[in-house]
């Protein structure tokens, strides 16, 4: 049995669907990032998790014993979770000390054990120093630092993350990232993480749960995710995309316009109508001999510069492919081009 | 699914947050909801009769007819006044070059926060037919036999309770000419537009549904405003709704059921102007573009200036100036009607007003503790609606939060009838002590206090409260250690804005009050009919200036009330 097992969980907001049937076993020390558009669901499946929100439908369970039921939900402040906000909620009548104190103060822990911890955790955070600022007198990243150590100094065995990240600059978006994901492999924490930037999840993920309205699309390392996608939606979300209509001419064979594309899919039946999904960065170039499969003739539409790579638009008749090139290519509008592409790249799945 | 340990009981800690917010509901509802119940049905003759014989009289009978006729006809003429006093000097404030144009409107606020049966009684000092102050200047000067102006009027009346009421118009045609980007103005000029026709064409548009719900406003606290009504208007025998309700109760024996429909007519006349005014107001929103930073142009008048500020000299004179001067010189002169000097100067009346008339020494200290005490009841309660509205999901808690703001739409003789019929029986038989006053203060100013933690609670974002939880502190401690600390300050103006109205109520007091009971205002009006006008003016003077150093306070707190979290996150 998984560390935390959610099973089941349904959550409706007048006629708002919240969460429909969510199922998840999350193991002790993964680091989990629940991934989605707002409104998806993801942020309601934290907060259930937290106690803040009691779900219709389901039970959460940690450790073996249950948190959560329809109708009952064990308060907060018993769950022995920490939690950091989007807008960090640092408590703004009292000093860097005193917040992080908080939840050791409340556990009526003595002073001189209060004292070393705080001091610790903020060592750790990189805040020591700072411990009589107020948190007016504090910049983004540090009230970040600060909401991280209050969490940590009672020494959660799970901590939710709820979009740290999106109030920061981009540049210290990138630093507090890597800063997030050391702290999680040293302290051994099971870190739950919502985001909506597909990026940040696949650079700390162990896990990434994809939502939309409710759901869970799909599961999966960030690898699996981003190479395999479920469904459009999925692939969408994931990155840029190509998105190209066609019709199943064979067990594993997608015709578009002219063209027979070798496919995977995990579709059941592969009759009708099919979407096909292809990264722009797995069709390559082919200017050698043609030989091999998936073999795309085309003409190049528009041409553009964007210094590491040269993003091209070709015509392939009946559709329209983003292919990026690397920086060396010189191929302008109206040129004919070649195009290859892995099978695995080109993923078939059930129009939506 | 391995071995399931079994389910949690519902939380220990759920409990306390149950019984407070629980109690505060049940708070709400004996104070607002039961005495609004039996107002109806005493209304319907309940519990002798049940019957609409009332509603029948409070229609054909000449006195309550008259006293309807003579109601509409205050509306409309404070209606006027408010207008024709408030836009000016809201224009010559917000937009001219006028000098002084700060000190104006502080007269203005003063003559806002001045209880107007102190100002009533100002004017009985100032324009009384006989031994007015001004009449007697005028008689010397141009030798009239008698009069010639008369305060026992209904001039009189509609003139003491105008140059109070303008101040709705005044306040609200302000903000929102404040508000009005230069940038809109500026476009119309660029189009060629002249100053006059910007004036008439862009902004008086714009501020149209300001001046009308000000104006509206001013009507409805017209209609309700007992101590003028009575103090000038009952001796001069003419009858208003909230004074005919308090004769008709007056009366023996008293006729609980006439007075109930009358102010249920009154009701509907005060809810009528409530919708109007909203209706008027919410078209406003396209407006106003944010309350600060805006730039507004200022209009060089050049020598009309100093014709402006005349005018608005004059107002602010009539309305302030005048009335707390003659206040003070008369609570502090030993003969009112003798001219002013040196020997004439006393601070006895003073004496009698605080320590030695038992009347007046008592009024002080029961307004002092009841208006202590409303604010305390008032704010515990508001906050609590404030809270269940603002941060749980309960059903049913936006009609708490109506109910909560239904008094603010009540005139107090009305809420007084209402809680006079509710808590004279069993089971809450409190008539006849101090705690009836208590329940009504309280119930006539939730609404305040409401609406003002509302306002303190949205700055503080949820998140603040759920940290604390997550971290391990109960509700209770959530509440006590993160929550009231934070709103400390918000906390605090909504105790001071029960207390300031609830220090110097007059119209439910004069229904509810008892041997014992009396209140400041009580002792006002009593004295006032005993003739002694040197205490009664050392008691305004002393309400006058208590209101007046609150006021200050909330005004410096609520511009102080930046928390320290406002640029975070």
């Amino acid at each position: 049995m998984a560390f935390i097992d959610i099973d089941g969980i349904g959550k409706r907001f007048g006629a708002f669907q919240a969460l429909a049937d969510i199922s998840l076993a999350i193991e002790a020390h993964e680091f989990v990032t629940f991934l989605g558009p707002s409104g998806c669901g993801k942020t309601t499946m934290l907060r259930t998790l937290a106690g803040f929100i009691t779900p219709d439908t389901g039970t959460i369970a940690v450790d073996g014993s249950v948190l959560s039921q329809p109708g009952v939900a064990l308060p907060p402040e018993q769950r022995q979770m920490g939690m950091v906000f989007q807008n960090y909620a640092i408590w703004p009548h009292m000093s860097v000390f005193e917040n992080v104190a908080f939840g050791l103060r409340i556990a009526r822990l003595p002073d001189a054990e209060v004292n070393a911890r705080v001091a610790r955790v903020l060592e750790a955070v990189g805040l020591e120093g700072l411990e009589r600022r107020h948190p007016g007198q504090l910049s983004g990243g540090q009230q970040q630092r600060v909401a991280l150590a209050r969490s940590l100094v009672v020494e959660p065995k799970i901590l939710l993350l709820d979009e740290p990240l999106s109030n920061l600059d981009a540049k210290l978006r990138e630093r507090m990232r890597v800063e997030l994901k050391t702290l999680q492999r040293r302290t051994g924490i099971t870190f739950i993480y919502v985001t909506h930037d597909q990026a940040e999840a696949m650079a700390l993920s162990d896990r990434i749960v994809v939502f939309n309205k409710g759901r869970m699309q799909q599961q999966g390392c960030p690898r699996d995710i981003y190479e395999r996608p479920a469904n459009l939606f999925v692939a969408d979300f994931m990155g840029l995309v190509n998105r190209v209509s066609g019709q199943w001419a064979g067990p594993s064979q997608v015709r578009i316009g002219a063209h027979m594309l070798d496919v995977t899919s995990a579709a059941t039946t592969r009759i009708g109508a099919v979407t096909v999904a292809i990264r722009p960065e797995a069709l390559l170039l082919v200017t050698g001999p043609a030989e091999g499969r998936n073999l795309i003739d085309g003409t190049v539409r528009e041409s553009v510069f964007l210094g590491n790579i040269v993003d091209l638009r070709v015509d392939i008749g009946g559709a329209e492919l983003h292919v990026q090139a690397d920086r060396w290519c010189t191929l302008a509008t109206g040129d004919p081009v070649r195009l290859t592409v892995e099978p695995a790249e080109c993923v078939a799945m059930r129009n939506e | 699914m391995g071995q399931l340990i079994a389910a949690p009981v519902p939380s220990q800690s759920f409990r306390p947050q149950s019984l407070i917010l629980g109690l505060a509901i049940l708070g709400l509802l004996v104070l607002v909801a039961y005495p609004m119940l039996w107002l109806i049905l005493g209304a319907l003759g309940v519990p002798a009769d049940f019957t609409l014989d009332n509603f029948e009289r409070a229609f054909t009978r000449t006195q309550n007819y008259a006293a309807l006729a003579n109601t509409l006809y205050l509306g409309l003429g404070t209606g006027l006044l408010s207008m024709v006093f408030g836009v000016p000097l809201a224009w010559a404030v917000a937009r001219s070059d006028m000098p002084g144009r700060q000190i104006i409107h502080l007269l203005v606020a003063l003559s806002y926060i001045t209880p107007p049966y102190l100002t009533a009684l100002a004017y009985i000092i100032l324009l009384g037919p006989d031994a007015g102050l001004t009449n007697r200047l005028l008689r010397d000067v141009f030798g009239f036999s008698s009069g010639p102006l008369n305060i026992f009027s209904m001039n009189g009346v509609i003139f003491v309770i105008g140059i109070h009421v303008f101040a709705f118009t005044y306040f609200l045609t302000h903000s929102a000419l404040k508000s009005i980007d230069k940038s809109l103005e500026e476009s119309a000029q660029m189009l060629g537009a002249k100053r006059w026709q910007t004036t008439l064409r862009i902004n008086l548009p714009l501020v149209a549904p300001a001046i009308t719900g000000g104006v509206l406003l001013s009507v409805i606290d017209s209609l309700a405003s007992f101590g003028p009504q009575a103090i000038i208007g009952m001796p001069a025998q003419i009858v208003f709704l909230p004074t005919r309700i308090y004769a008709t109760i007056s009366s023996y024996p008293p006729r609980w059921g006439e007075a109930s429909a009358l102010s249920l007519v009154l009701v509907a006349m005060t809810i009528i102007g409530l919708g109007l005014q909203r209706f008027f107001l919410e078209r406003r929103s396209y407006v106003t573009i944010g309350g600060k930073g805006v730039r507004s142009q200022t209009i060089r008048l050049g020598g009309w200036r100093w014709a402006l500020l005349g005018f608005c000299a004059l107002v602010v004179a009539m309305s302030a100036v005048a009335p707390i001067g003659v206040l003070t010189l008369t609570a502090f002169s030993k003969d009112w009607i003798a001219p002013l000097s040196l020997s004439n100067l006393t601070l006895a009346h003073f004496g009698s007003a605080l320590f030695s008339d038992q009347m007046a020494a008592r009024g002080i200290y029961n307004s002092f503790r009841l208006a202590a005490g409303a604010a305390f009841v008032a704010m515990a309660v508001g906050a609590a609606i404030a809270y269940l509205d603002l941060r749980t999901t309960l059903r049913g808690r936006i009609f708490l939060d109506y109910l909560a703001m239904l008094p603010l739409g009540l005139p107090g003789t009305v809420m007084a009838v209402g809680v006079l019929l509710a808590f004279i029986r069993q089971p809450i038989a409190v008539y006849g002590t101090i705690w009836i006053l208590l329940i009504a203060y309280s119930a006539r100013f939730i609404p305040l206090a409401t609406r003002s933690v509302s306002a303190t609670l949205r700055q503080i974002d949820a998140s603040l409260e759920e940290a604390g939880r997550i971290t391990g502190a109960s509700w209770l401690q959530s509440m006590r250690r993160i929550l009231v600390p934070m709103a400390r300050p918000g906390l605090l103006v909504a105790f001071l804005l029960v207390f300031i109205p609830a220090f110097s109520e007059l119209s439910a007091t004069i229904l509810l009050y008892t041997g014992g009971t009396e209140t400041i205002a009580i002792a006002i009006y009593r004295l006032n009919d005993l003739g002694q006008i040197e205490v009664v003016c050392a008691l305004a003077v002393f309400t006058i200036a208590v209101v007046l150093v609150l006021s200050a306070l909330v005004h410096f707190l609520s511009r102080d009330r930046t928390l320290p979290s406002e640029g975070v996150g």
